[in-house]
């Protein structure tokens, strides 16, 4: 970071590269960056919620679920795992019939593959629940649906945290594709700073800031969901069964 | 009127016949301790009694009703029958007590705080009250098994199943649950337990009875059966379980 900051100033003689004068571009552009990394945050959420919900009880039905729900969830999953985003994209947007704005779009792209990747973390994690629990939940009188909700998925979410995080992180930085469907997010932003005419010379200065940015935000997130493993843990010894 | 009554059940694994045709019952109060080989059904025959396994014929009544058909309200059947496994199976992101209220409040549908007083009761006739805030993994195994056997007398069960329950447990451990057992059996709770604690079975089991092969090969009152077993198996078996004293794992 300081070989970064002295280059900035240009005192390693550099300055062809990395000018004073670039900075201080980035700096009275900064509201404007930070508005489209505002953006960023807005719909890495909507797509990270999309996601949840979709992936969450697709998980359940792909562990608890039977005949043709089943592999219609399945060969969904398959789907949207299979699929390049750009080209995701390229339906929710291009090809969409019903006219919806960049961000509707990308939160549609985005949200439903992570949706196809968030229901393997979840289905993995209830899958590592033991039969046992399920069997002891029936034993007393709960329907299945009761045993899921109470006694399964509470363990099954704490253990999902970790695939979580690294799922949400991607789909942070993914937002950045939505460049491609002209969203104003941070990156699109980026980019229209540096095209200005004149302004060439700031690319590298406007990308770092915008990188810098993009990094910020991704280990603010995984701290956050650390923070809420640590709430929400359980003393686990490992062998309960 | 019994309140428990196998006639003729039957069931298979795939090509295997796990129950061949077990045919007994037993009336309100009673404590019947099945023994047996390893692989002879007794866990089968167990949980068949709460559809964890479903039989492939015969019929198994409760209270005179027939509660192996395919209209039996399977829910309201384990809420009358509680089951101890032997692997405890608490549930682990629960304390203690939060292990004892979750059936009372989504099955009975009592009110936060009533199932919290009930629990506290139920933890306390387990000797566990002052465990009620610690969660499964940091209780031994013997208090686990005493949370489970809370859990389950939570219901207001008719009948009680128990699984093995000391089966896990280390030999200093037994003794705690043993107790409770004994405490319930002379309450006058129905239970069918399987379990290889002759000492249990000598002095709290009406009646015992020893299964080989899905079959009951013998059953008679405890004293009679392990003093003069009348078939040959049932005396084999007891004498391999004796020079072990009494334990199987």
């Amino acid at each position: 970071m300081t070989t970064v900051v002295a280059l900035a100033v240009g005192e390693v003689g550099l300055g062809v590269v990395l000018q004073a004068g670039d900075w201080a571009f980035v700096l009275r552009n900064a509201e404007f960056l930070l508005l489209g990394a505002g953006i960023t945050v807005a719909l890495t959420l909507t797509s990270v919620l999309l996601g949840l919900l979709a992936g969450l009880p697709a998980g359940i039905i792909e562990v608890y679920g039977s005949g043709a729900v089943v592999g219609a969830v399945s060969r969904l999953g398959v789907l949207f795992r299979g699929t390049p985003l750009l080209v995701i994209l390229a339906f929710t947007f291009f090809v969409n019939p019903v006219n919806v704005g960049a961000f509707e779009a990308a939160t549609l792209g985005l949200g439903l593959r992570s949706a196809a990747y968030q229901s393997q973390i979840f289905r993995g994690a209830i899958q590592s629940v033991s039969e046992g629990q399920m069997e002891a939940a029936r034993s007393v009188g709960m329907s299945q649906v009761e045993a899921i909700r109470h006694v399964i998925v509470p363990q099954a979410l704490r253990r999902s945290i970790p695939g979580f995080q690294n799922e949400f992180t991607i789909v942070l930085k993914d937002t950045s594709v939505a460049f491609f469907i002209g969203l104003a997010e941070l990156l699109t932003r980026g980019f229209n700073l540096f095209t200005q005419t004149g302004q060439s010379t700031a690319i590298l200065e406007v990308v770092l800031a915008v990188s810098l940015v993009y990094f910020v935000l991704t280990v603010a997130t995984n701290q956050g969901l650390d923070y809420l493993g640590r709430r929400f843990a359980v003393p686990d010894s490992g062998g309960e069964r | 009127m019994s309140l428990l009554r196998f006639e003729d059940v039957r069931q298979s694994y795939g090509a295997e016949e796990v129950l061949r045709g077990i045919s007994f019952e037993m009336d309100r109060g009673d404590v019947e301790v099945v023994i047996g080989p390893s692989g002879s059904g007794k866990s089968t025959m167990l949980r068949c009694v709460n559809r964890l396994t479903e039989v492939d014929a015969g019929t198994i009544y409760l209270d005179g009703e027939a509660i192996t058909t395919p209209d039996t309200d399977v829910n309201d059947l384990r809420r009358r029958v509680g089951m101890v496994f032997q692997d405890f199976n608490l549930f682990a992101h629960r304390t203690a007590l939060g292990n004892v209220t979750l059936g009372l409040e989504e099955v009975l549908d009592y009110p936060r705080e009533e199932a919290r007083t009930e629990a506290m009761a139920q933890l306390e006739r387990v000797g566990l009250a002052d465990q009620a805030d610690s969660y499964p993994a940091e209780l031994s195994g013997g208090q686990k098994q005493r949370v489970g056997i809370a859990r389950a007398l939570a219901m207001d069960p008719e009948l009680m199943l128990f699984d093995e329950p000391t089966s896990a447990l280390d030999p200093e451990l037994i003794g705690d649950v043993l107790a409770v057992m004994r405490d319930l059996a002379e309450e006058g709770m129905t239970m069918l337990c399987v379990t290889h604690e002759m000492g249990f079975a000598r002095s709290a089991a009406s009646t015992v009875s020893f299964l080989d092969g899905g079959q009951v090969v013998e059953r008679g009152p405890p004293a009679r059966l392990f003093e003069s077993p009348a078939n040959e198996r049932t005396g084999e078996f007891l004498e391999r379980l004796t020079s072990l004293h009494g334990g199987e794992q």
